[in-house]
């Protein structure tokens, strides 16, 4: 089996083959080396190097799924050089190489772990924290460490229970470790976002979250600088999860530990294959993810591969397109229309949009700055159709305008979640804030008779506070209004 | 979408309406509100029902009651409590120097200009004075009492004349071919074989005829009329702009043409037709019914049309033929010839309000272009380009742009380009120039380039301009619409940002309603005439008129002496014209005679086809 491992996997310049065609290959063995801003690439199975081409390395492998997890171990006299040695790169999507990420001093403050994964279909980071909370705890006190961090804090959503429990017990035994619970919103997962939520500073489109003494790292990342360190094991692997429209059902199966190099197909494959005609392969998450093809072979950024059913044919209609900075960029909202089959006749930009070297950036990312105007312009310009890919306020306030302005709304992700039988994005229902652990609202409760009964409750998952009265009579309740 | 909080003092009295969803308890800020800019729109798209509204200064800092989604105009039940709106009151200005001066001097302008007092020495002086009231015609009056001695006083406000233009009219009745070009009596000769000079002093002109139109041709077809013109020269010794010129009347210039292809030198939009079906007779830049054509028409090299070369050869061919006539004018010397002697005095009025009129003319190229300041009345010799000149602002005087200072090569949007007999007569520039209550200090001539940059380029030296004139008032005109709006906005932008009011002039109405805006566009003008509010292709029928004059002039006085003018109406409705005409009609006591319109004409085919 020959399996493509690129060369460029990460923000920064390609690396370069160390190894030559016909050279044999080990799990685990160096085989490219950064020129530049990168990170080094290991081979993921045992086998021959076939072939070197321009943009990746490509070897015949032994076997395609090793049975057990061998590798040749880093070698590196302290953390930072196991570390830079591992190829480590953001997993959660982004790619930027983790050991120029955390060579930074943030002087008491925050290691701010991912753990959002706000891409809806992608359980791969929560399924980690369920399975596997120790090591990445370990991971972040490695980090901790390393950036002179006073405090670890896990960014998760308060609807998945179980992890938030698990990590809650885990954290209690730890200092300076705590877990900071975010709204079931899109985009909570962006990096800025994160910091906002966690930290309460408000980044500018080009700040890096060091500028709030902080690091922002993905879940999957952490485990994986925790292997670097602890298990000296290089990235050679990746955890994916894989929906759609597949034989067996349109769930979403995690894969751990995925080699790098095998190819979107044979993923696919392995969640039981697609099921009859579909749409377009998506390699990421919904919001984010581009269009890929069967042979395309899984890097280190890999989230997800979602297979959709066939697209809506709107018969040419004329389409208006909003751009921003939680969904596609405009080449793949114009894709994602043609698919549709309609014409694009208006492009607008959301307000709130800057364009940071050629990449859309939210200046404040979940928060809507209005779309009235812009639904108004794409009307103005004789469009039926308006496609977005706004978070999920944003698409909110377009449901506020669009339909009354008799615009047809389609979100990006709906042909994916019509495909998964989701719940298409449009009216934002749930609030933008959540109790934190250990809060307890003050509320009191009075009555004419004495000793009323009650208890006040907050569910994390639906984000309310229930109060349960016993009995009573001329009962009055009081309570904050900021909850 | 949510505004700054800038925004948000300045429209502090709109409606303060919801841009998103907002949830219960949050303490509203401006990031919470929409733009109130896109009410209107909301408003007829059945998006929104103000009633109810409580204004922006009224909600921000008051806590939401409930989720609320995006949309929803703020009403009191939706807050805790109205917010208490501070007044800012600002203390009115005292002028009561004390000091010891017997000898002051203050010059007390009639209407609303500077006083200005200079006071060299004194003791226990104290000033009073009414505060400036806005009203037109109220004299301030101010008293200055002093011991010692009674002060001195003098009002310097005598107008200064700085130049005269006095037109000498020749009549015309008859125009014919002959061996020779020549005017005898009231008959105009023309050589004939003119023409092949004419053809020979243009590369690009492939053939020019020349037909002489008397009233009774007027129902004959034309190619697009691209230019009308005075046939006009100085006499020996004047300049352009002062001194005699001699003018031919009951007879103009026009020019036509197509390329050899047959395409119209016209762009969006031509004029060619019936005659008589396609000319708005009698306005400033039309012409005059009765009045005999010296009409050419030109083809050019195929395909030059939309380039600079092509209409400019047109013209220049032309031009060698009105030459000859200008020549054969020069060279008279019969007195008895002169049937009319007309003189324009350009005055300054010191202490009046000065007053700058900014004409945007066209600077795209192609036929948008303009010859500035030719020797002769709108001649070609000795001109320069507008767009050569990098279309930046050119300072005139007002009997520079009522001498022919202006060639244009304008033809597309007939209804709203400004022929050079325009300028010629410019209404604007006339009523200004005889206003006593204003101080005219020029007119500033400034082309509209293609690219957006130029554009904002030159609205820059406008501002610039304006600063440097120290004007209390401008007007802002332009010719054709859309592209050209552009600049037109920025130009009142740049004068409006100097703390001067601006009024401006253009045709909008239904077709040509304004691309862009600003704050500073609050006192508008629109030169539509037609019916239905559109660039209906007859030529001159929107341009600026007397009416239009009138009523700029008149709201730019009100500006300038502190009076509002009211906000417009969000759609184009021609009643508003109608009752400043009668508001100014009731006050001046002069009625306001209105021109016709397209109505007032047969029905070309055209027009049958493509506007009924």
């Amino acid at each position: 089996m020959k399996y493509t491992i690129l060369l460029k996997q990460h923000i920064g310049a390609p690396c370069a083959a160390c190894v030559k065609a016909g050279d044999k290959v080990e799990r685990g063995m160096l085989i490219a080396e950064p020129t530049g801003l990168g990170a080094a690439i290991h081979s993921p199975f045992d086998g021959k190097v076939a072939e070197i081409t321009e943009t990746a390395i490509i070897i015949d492998a032994e076997n395609a799924e090793p049975k057990e997890d061998k590798f040749i171990p880093l070698t590196g006299s302290d953390d930072m050089e196991l570390l830079k040695a591992a190829g480590l790169v953001g997993m959660g999507g982004a790619g930027f190489p983790t050991a120029v990420k955390v060579n930074v001093d943030l002087k008491g403050g925050y290691i701010l772990v991912n753990a959002a994964e706000c891409e809806p279909l992608l359980e791969h980071n929560i399924g980690q924290l369920e399975t596997d909370a120790p090591k990445i705890i370990e991971g972040v006190k490695i980090l901790k460490k390393l950036c002179n961090a006073k405090e670890g804090v896990f960014a998760i959503k308060a609807k998945h229970k179980k992890a938030v429990d698990i990590l809650a017990k885990l954290c209690e035994k730890e200092d300076g470790i705590r877990i900071h619970l975010l709204p079931d919103i899109y985009p909570m997962g962006e990096e800025r976002a994160v910091v906002r939520e966690v930290l309460g500073k408000l980044l500018s489109p080009t700040d890096l979250p060091s500028v709030a003494d902080s690091v922002v790292i993905n879940v999957e990342t952490v485990q994986r600088v925790a292997e670097a360190v602890l298990n000296k094991r290089p990235v050679i692997t990746k955890n994916v999860s894989v929906a759609g429209k597949l034989k067996g059902g349109t769930h979403t199966r995690v894969f751990y530990d995925v080699p790098i190099g095998t190819t979107v197909g044979e993923l696919i494959e392995r969640a039981g294959g697609i099921d009859g005609e579909y749409g377009e392969i998506v390699m990421g998450g919904p919001f984010t993810g581009k269009p890929t093809t069967l042979d395309a072979p899984i890097t280190k950024t890999t989230g997800g591969i979602i297979v959709t059913k066939p697209f809506e044919d709107l018969k040419g209609a004329k389409m208006g397109l909003l751009l921003c900075a939680c969904g596609g960029n405009e080449e793949r909202m114009r894709d994602i229309a043609k698919k549709m089959n309609a014409t694009v006749e208006c492009v607008q930009k959301c307000k709130q949009a800057q364009d940071i070297k050629g990449t859309l950036k939210c200046e404040n990312p979940g928060n809507c700055p209005g779309q009235a105007q812009k639904c108004m312009n794409i009307k103005k310009a004789g469009c039926t159709e308006i496609l977005i890919g706004n978070c999920s306020d944003c698409t909110n306030t377009v449901m506020g305008s669009a339909p009354k302005l008799g615009l047809n709304v389609h979100h990006q992700t709906d042909t994916i979640f019509d495909t998964v039988g989701k719940e298409r994005m449009r009216y934002l229902t749930t609030s933008k804030t959540v109790p934190q652990l250990g809060e307890e609202p003050e509320v009191t409760v009075t009555s004419s008779e004495s000793g009323c009964e009650y208890t006040v409750t907050q569910d994390v998952e639906d984000g309310l506070l229930h109060i349960d009265i016993k009995e009573g009579k001329n009962i009055e309740i009081e309570l904050p209004l900021f909850l | 979408m949510a505004i700054s909080e800038e925004y948000a003092k300045e429209h502090a009295k709109s409606p303060a309406v919801l841009c998103c969803r907002a949830e219960k308890g949050v303490v509203l800020t401006c990031h919470n509100l929409e733009d109130p800019a896109i009410f209107d729109d909301l408003v007829d798209s059945g998006l929104l029902n103000l009633d109810g509204v409580l204004t922006i200064e009224q909600v921000i800092g008051a806590t939401l009651q409930d989720t609320y989604d995006s949309l929803t105009p703020l009403t009191p039940d939706k807050i805790d409590a109205i917010q208490e709106v501070k007044e800012e009151k600002e203390e009115a200005p005292k002028a009561e120097p004390k000091a010891a001066a017997p000898a002051a001097s203050f010059s007390a302008p009639v209407v609303g200009g500077t006083l200005k007092i200079s006071i060299g020495e004194g003791k226990d002086i104290h000033v009073s004075m009414p505060l400036v009231s806005g009203g037109n015609g109220g004299a301030a009056t101010a008293t200055i009492p002093s011991e010692g001695g009674a002060p001195v006083a003098t009002v310097n406000a005598e107008p200064k004349l700085l130049r005269t233009l006095t037109r000498h009219h020749y009549k015309i009745t008859e125009v014919k071919r002959g061996p020779e070009t020549k005017i005898e009596g009231t008959t105009l000769y023309i050589r004939e074989g003119i023409e092949k000079d004419a053809i020979a002093s243009q590369e690009l002109v492939y053939d020019l005829k020349i037909d002489i139109i008397t009233p009774a041709e007027y129902h004959t077809y034309s190619e697009t009329i691209m230019d009308v013109q005075p046939i006009a020269c100085k006499e020996k010794g004047s300049e352009l702009g002062s001194g005699i010129t001699r003018v031919l009347d009951g007879v103009i210039m026009m020019v036509t043409g197509t390329d050899a292809n047959g395409v119209q030198i016209g762009e969006f939009g031509s004029s060619e037709g019936i005659l008589d079906e396609n000319i708005m007779w009698n306005r400033p830049g039309a012409p005059d019914k009765g009045e005999i054509f010296i009409k050419t028409q030109v083809t050019i090299k195929e395909g030059t049309n939309m380039e600079r070369p092509g209409p400019l050869a047109a013209h220049s061919a032309t031009d060698v033929i009105t030459q000859e006539i200008r020549e054969a004018l020069k060279k008279l010397d019969d007195e008895s010839l002169i049937v009319d002697k007309e003189t324009f005095e350009q005055y300054r009025r010191p202490g009046k309000k000065k007053v700058v009129i900014v004409k945007e003319i066209m600077g795209q190229g192609a036929m948008h272009d303009n010859l500035l300041l030719p020797q002769e009345p709108v001649g070609v010799l000795g001109a320069r380009p507008n767009v050569d000149l990098g279309n930046v602002p050119v300072v005139v005087s007002p009997l520079e742009v009522l001498d022919g200072c202006i060639h244009a090569l304008t033809c597309i949007g007939p209804a709203s380009k400004e022929m050079s007999r325009h300028y010629w007569r410019e209404p604007l520039v006339l009523e200004t120039l005889y206003d006593p209550d204003v101080d005219l200090v020029g007119v500033v001539l400034v082309g509209s380039p293609q690219i957006n940059a130029e554009k904002f380029y030159v609205s820059r030296r406008v501002g610039m301009t304006c600063e440097a004139l120290e004007v209390d008032g401008a007007f802002v005109t332009t010719e054709g619409f859309g592209n050209n709006h552009i600049d037109f906005a920025s130009h009142i932008e740049q004068i409006g940002m100097r703390g001067i009011p601006v009024v401006g002039l253009s045709f909008c109405a239904k077709q040509g309603a304004l691309v862009v805006g600003n704050k500073y566009m609050v006192s508008m003008v629109d030169n539509n005439k037609s019916e239905g509010g559109i660039e209906n292709e007859v030529l001159a029928n929107n341009t600026l008129c007397h009416e239009d004059a009138v009523r700029a002039l008149c709201m730019l006085k009100a500006r300038m002496f502190g009076q509002e003018v009211k906000a417009a109406e969000r759609k184009w409705n021609p009643a508003v014209k109608d009752s400043n005409i009668e508001l100014i009609s009731n006050v001046t006591g002069k009625p306001i005679e209105r021109v016709p319109n397209e109505t007032s004409l047969p029905m070309s085919q055209k027009r049958k086809e493509k506007y009924s």
